[in-house]
């Protein structure tokens, strides 16, 4: 198989990944924080490496790092605990449905009020749009993705949040897309990111990393601390890893972490969007695609496209017939497909990995051509 | 006066034969034009209980055979189970009818609440024959297999132990291959003839006679052909099903059908891996189907409103449509085709 959808999940995972999380399951088997024996502690020290690991990247305190199922957990958790009644909320028109879905249930449940930045030119974002926004509508935060999962359009975080901080605005950054590419250091409130994707960890796994917030938690269970209290703990992270954790994956993922260094990602990237840039050339040069890639100067190695005859659907059923594995639709993306002018049909989206060679895009590009 | 009092004059059936009819379950497995004949004739008949199943919507062009229903179904699209249970308890009001607007898969037999003595045969598409041929095979039930296309019609009884459908065809032929009532057409006489058929061995077979017909019956009613071809006295020797004790329909995984996220479009997987022949399908389906566009990848055409995308390994895409159930049921009639 062919597979091109490393912004849905990235595989294969590093052998280390499958290997540590075989060692939980093999050798280890409890959670931390549950019990004081010698496994537990093993148990306890993978989890607060890969808790520090995470928070270096994040440019956040240990304490202020809780894991999650993903960053859809991540966000809705977030969304729920900072944005009140009433409350206006700074967004863009690149947001994921983990992003979208949560905020269009607050904003009915808590009557907040959306403003949609739309796309715009080669930053990805018109930041004095940003600018009259906050200075217009007051908005308790920002909400945004730090890169698009159709087009692959880095958005400016770091103005972003200079602009948000300067505005006394909080900055919510969902770094699912970017976490494991880029530097994630851009000076957000909050980031929320999801471990199965660039960071080649295993599903079922994310993260919320903030700047010592007041995040109350929003699910209430056991936690392995404060035992005699009814009450859930209100410190971090155990504020908000209520139940028991996913601790193979957390194993898996501090392997991953550990296995890959943030020079080596930066170096893995450039080489795989300059793979991705060819094929999006030879796409380009053939009758009837449409291109849709990043012209962002940060870019993550995804792009869309579609076809002046065919469905996106009928493309994607056409590579599967050929076990390349593509996405199609509009990826849960919902609001961006407007600007594309492709909310009919969505998209056929290419995502590739560090290990996607370019003779398996050039096999690819080569059914296209004959389409 | 005995609503039943002509029919228990006749010899093989007889008092006894009546109680033993009040006592029977029936399914009635499709609700089409042969569904429709013959559970209405089981139900006139004192069958006392009839589970109907069908998961298609009554439909305009479905009058001009199909007996239970009227225009009022057609305008509002009811489903064909539950508008056909309530004419049949019109009809007769001591039959218990349960209708079951649902899918006849493998999954839906292992649920009914218990078996019934007969299953009759009423569908439109042969994976669902195979499938009560499996069933009925494992659990010990007789069957009534019967279709029409065209103005032909064959029938036959399959009895626990056999000889069965896959001693005739080991293997569902392709929809391309035997056509369909949409594709040829079919003429209400040539249903009355098998459900004639059908009903006579059901009651034969529910009242213990020992007259029930073997072999294959056929009839071109066109042409004023009916025979009985004396095929078939014991099983085929190479029958996975009554040599091996096999049933692969059973265990076919079920055709996927999935609604592509924000779109009125259904994606159908037929869960098999072996090619369909696009232009036979083309062929059949070139005077029927519109917009017929045939390129090397896929197959395009629009029927009952939606457009088709079938692709060679005999994936399908359908646009406009958003019920994946409904999806199926015209997968199911324009192309085809599973294990």
């Amino acid at each position: 198989m062919i597979y091109l959808d490393h912004a849905a999940t990235s595989w294969p995972k590093p052998e280390v990944v499958p290997a540590a999380m075989q060692r939980w399951f093999t050798d280890v088997g409890v959670s931390a924080s549950r019990g004081a024996g010698d496994r537990c502690q093993v148990a306890a020290r993978t989890v607060a490496t890969a808790r520090a690991a995470l928070a270096h990247r994040c440019s956040s305190d240990p304490a202020h790092v809780a894991f999650t199922s993903g960053a859809t957990e991540s966000l809705n958790l977030v969304l729920r605990a900072l944005l009140h009644p009433g409350a206006a909320v700074v967004t863009t028109a690149f947001e994921h449905s983990s992003v979208v879905r949560p905020l269009a249930a607050l904003a009915s449940e808590r009557n907040l009020r959306l403003e949609v930045l739309p796309p715009h030119g080669d930053r990805g974002i018109d930041l004095a749009a940003v600018r009259s926004a906050f200075a217009h509508h007051r908005p308790s935060a920002l909400v945004c993705t730090h890169a698009s999962n159709v087009t692959g359009a880095v958005l400016p975080a770091a103005e972003l949040c200079a602009l948000a901080r300067e505005h006394r605005v909080l900055s919510v950054l969902d770094v699912s897309q970017t976490a494991g590419w880029l530097d994630l250091r851009v000076g957000a409130d909050v980031l929320c990111g999801s471990a199965h994707k660039a960071l080649l960890g295993p599903p079922g796994l994310g993260f919320v990393a903030h700047r010592g917030l007041q995040l109350p938690a929003q699910k209430q269970g056991g936690t392995g601390s404060s035992v005699a209290l009814a009450q859930h703990p209100d410190h971090w992270p155990d504020a908000f890893e209520a139940g028991t954790p996913n601790t193979p994956a957390i194993f898996g993922l501090e392997a991953a972490l550990a296995a890959r260094s943030e020079a080596t990602e930066r170096r893995e990237l450039a080489a795989t969007l300059a793979t991705l840039d060819a094929f999006a050339a030879r796409l380009e040069a053939m009758d009837g695609f449409r291109v849709h890639a990043a012209k962002t100067a940060e870019r993550t190695p995804v792009l869309s496209f579609t076809h002046a005859r065919l469905d996106p659907a009928e493309i994607g059923a056409i590579l599967a017939g050929a076990d390349v594995h593509v996405r199609t639709g509009h990826h849960c993306a919902p609001w961006l497909h407007e600007h594309l002018g492709t909310a009919a049909a969505g998209t056929v989206r290419v995502s590739i990995g560090p290990n996607t060679a370019a003779a398996e895009l050039d096999f690819v590009a080569d059914l296209l051509a004959g389409l | 006066m005995d609503r039943y009092s002509r029919q228990h004059r006749i010899a093989g059936i007889g008092q006894h034969g009546q109680e033993r009819l009040r006592s029977a379950t029936v399914l009635v497995v499709g609700c089409g034009a042969l569904g429709t004949h013959s559970a209405d004739a089981l139900a006139r008949a004192g069958v006392g209980n009839l589970w109907l199943c069908d998961r298609d919507v009554v439909e305009w062009s479905n009058l001009q055979r199909q007996v239970l229903f009227t225009e009022a179904d057609a305008r509002a699209g009811i489903p064909k189970a539950t508008a056909a249970a309530t004419r049949l308890r019109e009809a007769n009001s001591d039959v218990r009818i349960v209708a079951h607007v649902a899918e006849c898969s493998a999954t839906f037999l292992a649920a009914l609440p218990g078996r019934p003595d007969l299953v009759l045969d009423g569908t439109d598409n042969f994976p669902t024959r195979y499938l009560l041929n499996d069933w009925c095979h494992a659990n010990r039930v007789p069957w009534i297999y019967a279709g029409a296309t065209g103005t032909e019609g064959a029938a036959m009884v399959v009895r626990p132990g056999g000889p069965c459908l896959r001693c005739l065809w080991p293997d569902a032929p392709a929809t391309a291959d035997v056509g369909t009532c949409e594709t040829v057409g079919i003429l209400a006489p040539a249903i009355a003839a098998v459900a004639a058929f059908q009903v006579a061995e059901a009651l034969k077979l529910l009242v213990g006679s020992p007259d029930v017909a073997t072999g294959v019956f056929t009839c071109d009613v066109w042409r004023g052909h009916y025979t009985r071809l004396p095929l078939l006295d014991r099983p085929s020797p190479d029958c996975v099903a009554c040599q091996h004790g096999q049933h692969p329909a059973l265990v076919a995984p079920a055709p996927m059908a999935a609604t592509l996220c924000g779109r009125d479009a259904v994606q159908i997987d037929p869960g098999t891996t072996a090619a369909l022949d696009l232009t036979a399908l083309a062929g059949q389906l070139a005077e029927v189907a519109t917009d017929l566009q045939r390129t090397p990848h896929l197959l395009r055409f629009t029927a009952d409103g939606v457009r088709f995308s079938v692709f060679p390994g005999g994936r399908a895409l359908l646009f406009g449509v958003r019920d994946p159930l409904r999806a199926r049921a015209l997968y199911d009639r324009w192309i085809g085709r599973r294990p």
